[in-house]
């Protein structure tokens, strides 16, 4: 054999083994197309997922499917699947806004409204404290030992609540 | 029987527009006889209200299809049973149903209190009343049940009356559908009233503890009625829409949530100003904030701003509620701001590490939950009108933002309650929490090693365990105190302990029940499912499962056509008898509906739908889902109605105090006598 004809068989052997291992197995394309269709929404105007869209017979699903599995057979990424269904059906097809631009404020608002809840929470209970000269005063009384304060504390909880 | 509700509905609409007036008058000039006037409308408006309901489920039971509302959503072959429900299947009759549960609200109030807040009835009432106007007039004006169907013709228009309805949307025509919308909207409806009691607090300038210790079962009501409500409209979702799923983050689900959530964070901060007299302005902010949430609720729904599954289609009646709620807010906080001065609190903090600090971090993430979800809800109308651009927020938003925050609030759901008010030492937590934190752990470890890995659903069976732990050993240690002191025997100190405090261990309750739903949504997470074709003969495979067809049958019923398949399901070897999912396609309105076939048991559910049948093939498309611990969240949701009906019975405590208060009160009555 002429070291031409094994270097050409070898590129070919590399070539074949390559396209088996890009080409996704059913599985991969079932587990991929059951994430996208949790990612996307039904566009039969049903107001749910793709995946849980309530008429399984819906003609708008069974297309998008479709275009879903073709998408995945072809090789594409699950990102480049989804953008080929935004191409089509725009934006709102997307079941989450793209963390992008105003869609941005979707995403922090939440966040931001937790921070600045917290930081109103610390600051109430900073100024509901005892201003210092009452606690001056309170210090004088003669300290509770902790296990006569864990007694009454238990003993409270039965009448305070 | 069409007039009849007609000249209802009108006389209710005068009536709440007398009522709102005379109450508003009778608080004003102090007028006893005002106020007899104000309660006499409010009969008046309940009464004929009744009589407007009564008349529309006559021309429902006797498919009077002149009426275009019932020619709309009824038709000869609706069962008996499914007749009314139709009364809240569209727009305008569930306006009027809406009007006649604010109707039996204000009377039980007005009943209720007749001997009792005698400054604040007449406000209670004028309040209540104006907004019993906004929606019996809405009802009259936008959308009214009592229209009449007509035709042009050579003469002008002429009656009409179609020879059958179009029919009850298929899906509403379940056994929960008939229990589900009346909870929710007693939920919804039922903020009413304790917003009209802290504006005729505010009002009045009666802010002491008096408004909330009134409120605060009416505050109860309508947050058991919409929890058990949006409960049941899951349990709905997962045996009707065949998604498998109960929860989707739907617009018109959110709406039902906000109010909730509202409720509860006022439920909790309201026991500071009870114990402390702190918060008083937070309280009332949250009261308008609830109401507030539960008339949006509402505009959501009936507005069609928003596509949802659930919504009523697009009407006209939007700008009156959008005029309604910023009148709402505009006069309740115009009210709060002039009454600042009345509502400072009575008592500082001790310390951070006390039940007061508990409550209010409580209260943060309740917000911030309420922020999240009103944020996540209104976000496609707000793109639309900045941006122009249709944007979607499912479920993927939702559960990325929601979980954490849910994850937060179920650990305040154990820890604030190991909390004592005023301070809490470090003894005192080293106790309490160290059995949970133990149990927890190892909770943790087993799980971990059984191969639960994902951190959300790790975390939350974690917390679970961690809070379940930390109910338990409060029941624990409070029954083996009783029987310390009163040497009774474990049940009965339970028992008793619970009924000297049934407010306190009603909340236990109810948190038991929040923990075992928690369990149940983590549950999803081990969600398995699978789809095939079949014919007689064909086997499918899901997990631990075998299913053969047996044969596929079709026929016809009252009022839908059907095909049913026969599935022989097998589990390691052993029969299991024969499921059979059914396809249905509803003659009346031309709608297709899959009725799922259910194996359920406390470790997980089978939940078997059939999507159809192949045109190629005729064999069905059978889908198949497991779905773990599912039960767990219907459970949770009857332990939490429990647990708040236990809330709601006065304890032993309470009795006492009101005997002695009755007894007082009785006393100075014959004193004036003599």
């Amino acid at each position: 054999m002429s070291l031409s004809r094994t270097l050409k068989i070898l590129v070919l052997s590399f070539a074949l083994v390559n396209v088996a291992m890009a080409a996704p197995t059913s599985a991969q394309i079932d587990r991929i197309q059951n994430t996208i269709s949790t990612k996307v929404y039904c566009m039969c105007g049903c107001a749910t997922t793709l995946k849980d869209c309530p008429d399984l017979h819906c003609p708008v699903k069974a297309k998008m499917d479709q275009i879903i599995r073709t998408d995945l057979k072809q090789g594409k990424s699950e990102k480049a699947t989804i953008q080929d269904l935004v191409d089509i059906y725009g934006e709102k097809v997307l079941a989450a806004p793209p963390a992008s631009g105003f869609n941005l404020t979707a995403w922090i608002l939440p966040g931001v409204g937790l921070l600045i809840g917290l930081f109103l929470a610390i600051t109430i209970v900073r100024r509901w404290r005892r201003p210092a000269v009452q606690s001056a005063t309170s210090a004088a009384a003669p300290p509770m030992d902790d296990n006569v304060r864990a007694a009454v504390e238990e003993e409270m909880k039965k009448y305070v609540d | 029987m069409n007039q009849v509700g007609a000249v209802g509905l009108i006389a209710a609409l005068v009536f709440a527009i007398y009522g709102a007036i005379t109450g508003a008058i009778a608080g004003k000039l102090r007028s006893p006889r005002m106020l007899k006037s104000a309660q006499r409308a409010v009969l008046g408006f309940f009464v004929t209200a009744t009589l407007a309901v009564i008349s529309l489920e006559y021309l429902i039971y006797t498919n009077d299809f002149h009426n275009a509302y019932v020619a709309e959503h009824s038709s000869l072959a609706l069962p008996l049973r499914y007749k009314f429900p139709v009364l809240w299947a569209g727009q305008e009759g569930s306006l009027l149903f809406w009007t006649w549960l604010l109707a039996i609200y204000i009377g039980f109030a007005v009943l209720l209190n007749r001997r009792k807040n005698r400054q604040l009835m007449p406000y209670v009432i004028s309040i209540s009343m104006a907004v019993a106007t906004f929606f019996a007039l809405a009802d009259f004006a936008v959308a009214n049940p009592f229209n009449t169907l007509s035709m042009a013709s050579a003469s002008g228009m002429t009656p009409f009356t179609p020879a059958d309805g179009n029919g009850l949307n298929p899906s509403l025509q379940f056994h929960q559908m008939t229990i589900h919308p009346p909870l929710l909207y007693l939920g919804y409806v039922g903020f009413t009233i304790p917003f009209a009691f802290a504006m005729a607090a505010l009002l009045t300038r009666q802010l002491g503890d008096n408004w909330i210790r009134v409120t605060r079962r009416w505050t109860m009501v309508p947050w058991m009625f919409l929890g058990t409500g949006i409960v049941l409209g899951g349990n709905w979702a997962y045996h009707v829409l065949g998604w498998g799923g109960y929860w989707a983050w739907d617009p018109v689900e959110n709406a039902s949530l906000l109010p909730w959530l509202g409720g509860t964070a006022f439920l909790h901060s309201v026991m500071i100003q009870e114990k402390r007299g702190m918060l008083k302005v937070w309280n009332m902010s949250l009261i308008i904030l609830t109401f507030f949430l539960s008339i949006f609720g509402d505009f959501l729904v009936r507005s069609g701003i928003i596509s949802s599954v659930h919504a009523f289609a697009q009407s006209d009646i939007g700008p009156w509620f959008t005029v309604f709620l910023a009148i709402v807010a505009a006069f309740s906080l115009t009210v709060l701001f002039l009454r600042l001065d009345f509502l400072k609190s009575d008592n500082r903090l001790d310390s951070i590490a006390s039940r007061e600090s508990g409550f209010l971090f409580n209260n943060w993430i309740l917000l911030a939950a309420v922020l999240a979800v009103f944020w996540g809800t209104v976000f496609p109308v707000v793109s639309k009108a900045i941006e122009n651009e249709t944007v979607t927020v499912g479920p993927p938003f939702f559960n990325k933002v929601m979980i954490p925050i849910g994850l937060l609030l179920l650990f305040l759901t154990g820890a604030g309650p190991m909390l004592a008010w005023r301070k809490t030492s470090f003894q005192s937590i080293k106790r309490n929490f160290t059995i949970p934190l133990i149990v927890a752990g190892i909770v943790g470890i087993i799980l971990f090693a059984e191969g639960i890995h994902g951190l959300y659903t790790w975390m939350s069976l974690f917390l679970c365990a961690f809070v379940a732990t930390s109910i338990v050993a409060e029941f624990y240690k409070g029954a083996r105190t009783r029987m310390k002191t009163s040497k009774e025997k474990f049940p009965s100190a339970v028992y008793n302990l619970t009924m000297r405090n049934t407010r306190r261990y009603g909340g236990y309750i109810v948190h038991f029940g929040i923990v075992l739903i928690f369990v149940g949504i983590a549950g999803q997470a081990f969600r398995f499912e699978t789809q095939g074709l079949m014919g007689p003969g064909d086997l499918l495979h899901a997990k631990d499962y075998l299913f053969r067809c047996e044969k596929i049958t079709s026929g016809q019923k009252e009022n839908y056509q059907y095909v049913t398949v026969d599935l022989a399901v097998t589990k390691d070897g052993h029969a299991m008898g024969v499921m059979r999912p059914q396809k249905r396609f509803y003659i009346a309105s031309r709608q297709p509906l899959s009725h799922i076939a259910l194996r359920t048991n406390l470790a997980r559910d089978l939940y078997v739908v059939m999507a159809g049948t192949d045109q190629d093939s005729g064999k069905a498309i059978v889908h198949v889902i497991i779905n773990p611990l599912v039960q767990w969240v219907w459970i949770g949701g009857m332990i939490v109605l429990l647990g708040t009906i236990l809330a709601l019975i006065p304890s032993r405590i309470e009795r006492q105090m009101a005997d002695i208060h009755k007894h007082q009160e009785a006393t100075v009555e014959a004193h004036h006598v003599t």
